[in-house]
């Protein structure tokens, strides 16, 4: 019996270990190739003003879920964003400005957490605010694509993949090296230099993993 | 507050009866004269504009609804996004579509139904004043401004205004105002009043 107990509890450990997402190696390029593909990086973030709005389909490992209209607003430093119902209700309004932080101006239960909206402006920064790039290496990953890594504040990691099919990806890691963020866009479109997607699908790792697929309604610049 | 969302969406198609201010007995007789009709049932389109600081231009939503006397509705948007809430025999339901498919949303409170139907039941009836969620005011004979009497609800809502019809007893907008920012107007459109109506339509998506 304690074999067999044993051996289910390697396959469950083997289990947790695959859910693990870990940060691959970044293998630099050599002196012959072309690194312009780095520029792709910058047009993944919308430059200037501009204002989005997305249906948000939710869903929580729980199970739960939801559909939502969002919009946010891109302004200088500062960002908003809003969420609704699809009956025009607004559940939740929040403003971020570098240097002055969070303010939360309207929070509807539950979205009245302040984890929620601290966690809901960190996914809305990882979209849409391009990370400081003094120290961005470019290189590829172990699938063979060009990346361009971040490294942030605190250890962690953000990976942008410019060339992911008809659009990009982009990924961040823990201090660990640990994916806790995935965003997929797809269906991208040029709009000035940036590329924006029609679709985009946010997944969160970890024990409350969750996963936004946003579908563009409109963008303004 | 899935009820208060309710509630707020049912109030919309609503048969308002406003008293005119100071009435005069030639004023009343005018007013008997356009008394509101008995209402079955009406369907109208209904474009809604969401207004908020941040946006440059209002989201603009466009769709249907349909109410049949005495508890049956049908509330359909056909943009941006397909959804639609049904109401029928005191059941609620909501489909959002999702990957090209119209999916039930799960969680409606529907125990809360009793409360919203007898508001339903009371306006129905032109009694405003006797709303147990609002204030009811009069400014003029075309407007009717609600003010929620709970702090929880005025927290989230400051003022509905309904604005009244030339046709006695029907809606021509509806204006939310969650605070000095942000509001949500419905203007109704192509209404019919007093159809026969199919069941179908309040039970199928």
């Amino acid at each position: 019996m304690r074999p067999f107990l044993l051996s289910i509890l390697f396959l469950l450990l083997a289990a947790c270990a695959a859910e693990r997402r870990p940060m691959p190696e970044l293998t630099a390029l050599n002196g012959n190739e072309d690194v312009s593909g780095a520029k792709g990086c910058a047009a993944v973030y919308p430059q200037g003003r501009w204002q989005f709005v997305h249906s948000i389909d939710f869903s929580m490992q729980d199970g739960s879920g939801g559909t939502v209209i969002g919009v946010t607003s891109l302004a200088g430093d500062e960002i908003s964003c809003v969420l609704m119902t699809i009956e025009g209700f607004t559940l939740f309004e929040a403003a971020y400005q570098e240097g002055k932080g969070l303010a939360v101006k309207r929070a509807v239960p539950p979205f009245d957490k302040p984890a929620f909206g601290e966690g809901l402006m960190g996914d809305v920064r990882t979209i849409f605010v391009a990370p400081p790039g003094q120290t961005m290496r470019y290189g590829r990953a172990a699938d063979n694509g060009p990346v361009c890594r971040y490294p942030g504040i605190d250890g962690r990691t953000l990976d942008i993949l410019p060339a992911t099919d008809d659009c990009w990806q982009i990924r961040s890691y823990t201090s660990d090296h640990v994916m806790d963020r995935s965003i997929t866009g797809r269906s991208c479109r040029k709009m000035g230099d940036s590329l924006i997607p029609e679709h985009l699908e946010l997944k969160g790792f970890g024990q409350t993993g969750y996963t936004l697929k946003m579908t563009l309604i409109n963008a303004e610049n | 507050m899935k009820l208060f969302f309710l509630f707020l969406t049912l109030t919309f198609f609503l048969p308002a009866h406003a008293p005119a201010e100071g009435s005069t007995p030639q004023a009343k007789d005018s007013e008997a004269a356009q008394a509101p009709i008995q209402l079955r049932s009406v369907k109208a389109d209904f474009v809604q504009e969401k207004h908020l600081k941040i946006l440059a231009r209002p989201i603009i939503s466009t769709g249907t609804f349909t109410f049949q006397a005495p508890q049956s509705l049908r509330w359909e948007y056909q943009k941006p996004l397909h959804s639609i809430l049904l109401m029928h025999g005191g059941k609620v339901k909501k489909f959002i579509e999702r990957d090209g498919r119209l999916t039930e949303e799960k969680g409606m409170q529907l125990d809360s139904m009793q409360v919203v139907l007898a508001e339903i039941s009371n306006w129905l009836d032109g009694r405003f004043t006797d709303n147990a969620m609002f204030t009811v005011t009069f400014p003029d004979k075309n407007t009717i401004l609600l003010t929620p009497k709970d702090k929880g609800i005025a927290a989230l809502i400051s003022t509905i205004e309904l604005k009244l019809g030339d046709q006695a007893g029907l809606l021509d907008a509806v204006t939310i105002f969650e605070g000095p920012d942000s509001s949500t107007r419905l203007i109704f459109t192509n209404r019919v009043l007093n159809q026969e109506i199919p069941a179908s339509l309040f039970t199928d998506r």
